[in-house]
């Protein structure tokens, strides 16, 4: 079967009724996430992973993991759509990936254009979802055929090189990032050894068995970690909302955005595939691009429509883009994916190489609902912006206690202990200082949910090679991989000591 | 940057570290048919984090001297009651049932976060409470913590 075949059956699962309706409550919530204060996409789709599960609980277990993943990753590349109305309406971005699109989306706004930046943030966004997801469809099937050669050195090696590429240019210092990778890695060593069914470091508590549970420690640091970090910075919105008028952009401001969004679109797509770059470095160099290129640079930072157009393209197709790694090799690149990622263990569905072969209904119906999705956000997001731009208004009072609950809900809903729940409150409080110090929290989560799978090809490979571990360094391929990992972490040091500039990514 | 946080945080996880590698010499060595045993991952794993500790630990020496800057004030006080409420909300979760333990924490909780209104309060919270209740238990099937025994409802 070729790929538009394999498309083909993705569309007939994508548009079973009861998948339709999780694509829509997905993209609708995650606009919702966008826009709200507090919470970004990363928390959003950790605090849903729960609320999935007891929705999906009554369908069969494939069926099940395919709604879920679909839901679930609306929330994500919906988040991207929603970021975009508080940076114009209210200057402040909903989430990090937006933060670019304040510099001419405020003054947009200001100069009484809000409507038309949020409709011109709404089309690129749209384009860029298409864009990255014809990617997904031609580069899917190719990806995935050469990950199925890798043997278990060679997969080691390249989730070693995963681990490297988010730590490498995650938040401010690579030592504290090394150090959150491998606190992670160590956690997921807490319980039952599944090769040899040996306890470790359970101290016989029986709640320790199964391990520390990944979805407990991803709600606590992420969602609890904000809103903690909410209270405690009294970290509320409180600027003039602006109004929006007309929101059906002129052709000459669908002329001038045009390039903006092609452009975006395509860095973004490339900044997605790499992992550890994400899409607030995307948004990012889509709009440096645009202000290098322009005629009339002086222009950005007045309300230059392009300085919307192309980042909130590129922060679409960023989203796009990192889920190839995701699918194909089973590298998260970003710390979305990552709780993506541990959202299809949970469902027994792991994804690499194998996904497309023994998961086609999951791989295919994910990538054909991310069309239908994205069709849906666009209708949503164009006649229903003002709409959503009310929730700005939601006052953080409910919202925050609310957050609370939910993420308690959820975690008792599908672990049914305290101890998870006490865990989950000390997860928060300890992500919410370490993040706060710079200590950053994706990699820690991409540890956890990479462990099992590191230790597994680790000592898979050992076994072969009798315990040699030069075993790394005399496959090719591996060796590329842990070079390349090296040279990851490396580069940036060497530059930062020249005194260079060396953007980070900040999730 | 903050200097002490850094340090604090390096010896902490340095003993973290120290810990999984001493952790990780009680378990069996050999699992049957590997040259790998259990141990070996955990036991890397701490040594790797006992060298980047220490490695942070050096760097604090290196961070430029801090500008007195005026120190943020945090909110501790609605801080720690809404994490006490939290705690005693998790803690008294399965004793007095889920409905009147979250209506309890959101109720406290929207006060926390600014007194009035008590009414909105009272409907918020209690909308809320039962209508996951009644969702999760009644339409979705699922298990939640009902109300007590206690109470002879």
């Amino acid at each position: 079967m070729s790929a538009f075949d394999y498309l083909l059956n993705g569309f007939a699962t994508a548009l079973q009724w009861q998948n339709i309706i999780f694509a829509f409550v997905g993209v609708l919530i995650g606009t919702v996430v966008g826009v709200l204060p507090g919470i970004g996409p990363i928390s959003g789709v950790a605090l849903l992973i729960p609320v999935t599960a007891s929705l999906t609980s009554g369908l069969p277990p494939e069926a099940a993991a395919t709604s879920a993943i679909i839901l679930l990753a609306g929330v994500y590349y919906g988040a991207m759509y929603g970021g975009s109305t508080t940076s114009i309406l209210l200057n402040t971005p909903g989430e990090s990936s937006s933060v670019v699109t304040v510099l001419d989306g405020y003054p947009m706004a200001k100069q009484g254009r809000a409507g038309v930046a949020l409709s011109i943030a709404a089309i690129g966004s749209f384009f860029a979802g298409l864009v990255s997801l014809i990617g997904l469809v031609f580069l899917a099937e190719p990806l995935s055929e050469v990950a199925l050669k890798l043997s278990p050195a060679d997969e080691f090696s390249l989730m070693i090189l995963g681990l490297c590429a988010l730590s490498g240019l995650a938040g401010k210092s690579v030592t504290k990032a090394l150090m959150m990778t491998v606190f992670g890695l160590l956690i997921a060593t807490i319980g039952l050894d599944n090769v040899s069914g040996v306890a470790r470091f359970t101290f016989d508590m029986p709640e320790l068995y199964s391990g520390l549970e990944f979805l407990t420690i991803a709600v606590g640091v992420f969602a609890l970690g904000e809103v903690f970090k909410t209270i405690l910075e009294r970290d509320v919105n409180e600027g003039e909302i602006a109004k929006i008028s007309r929101i059906i952009p002129t052709k000459e401001d669908l002329k001038e955005s045009a390039g903006p969004i092609l452009r975006g679109s395509l860095v973004g797509f490339f900044k997605g595939i790499v992992p550890g770059s994400g899409a607030t470095l995307a948004s990012f160099l889509a709009y440096l691009l645009e202000k290098k290129i322009s005629k009339t640079p002086e222009k950005f930072g007045k309300g230059a429509i392009a300085g919307v157009a192309a980042p909130e393209s590129a922060n679409n197709a960023a989203s796009g883009g990192a889920m190839i790694p995701l699918l194909t090799l089973g590298i998260p690149g970003t710390g979305t994916t990552a709780v993506l990622m541990g959202a299809l263990i949970m469902y027994n569905v792991q994804p690499g190489p194998l996904l497309f072969e023994d998961h086609p209904t999951i791989a295919w119906g994910l990538i054909a609902s991310m069309f239908i999705g994205n069709v849906m956000l666009l209708i949503l997001n164009m006649p229903l912006v003002k709409v959503f731009a009310k929730l700005i208004e939601t006052p953080p009072k409910y919202l925050i206690p609310m957050i609370v609950a939910i993420s308690v809900f959820g975690v008792y809903a599908v672990r049914v202990s305290v101890f998870d729940l006490v865990l989950l409150l000390l997860c928060g409080l300890v992500g919410y200082f370490l993040a706060k110090n710079d200590f950053p929290m994706a990699p820690l989560v991409l540890g956890l949910v990479l462990g099992p799978m590191i230790e597994n090809n680790l000592r898979r490979a050992l076994t072969t090679s009798n315990g040699d571990f030069s075993i790394f360094i005399e496959k090719p391929v591996s060796l590329v991989f842990l070079i390349i990992a090296v040279l990851w972490i490396t580069v940036p040091l060497i530059m930062k000591m020249r005194g260079k500039k060396v953007i980070v990514n900040e999730e | 940057m903050s200097k002490t946080f850094d340090r604090f945080a390096s010896l902490i996880f340095l003993v973290l570290g120290v810990a999984f590698v001493v952790g990780s010499q009680n378990i069996s060595a050999s699992a049957y048919g590997s040259h790998v045993g259990p141990n070996i991952f955990p036991m890397g794993l701490g040594s790797l984090l006992i060298l980047l500790s220490l490695r942070l630990f050096y760097e604090t020496f290196t961070y430029k001297q801090e500008g007195k800057k005026e120190k943020e004030k945090l909110d501790y006080k609605r801080f720690l009651i809404i994490l006490v409420g939290a705690l005693l909300y998790v803690l008294l979760l399965e004793e007095i049932g889920y409905v009147i333990s979250t209506f309890l924490f959101l109720f406290v909780g929207f006060q926390t976060m600014q007194k009035g209104k008590w009414l909105n309060s009272v409907i918020i919270s209690g909308a809320f409470s039962f209508g996951v209740y009644l969702l999760y238990v009644e339409v979705l099937d699922g298990t939640l913590p009902g109300l007590p025994t206690w109470l002879g409802l």
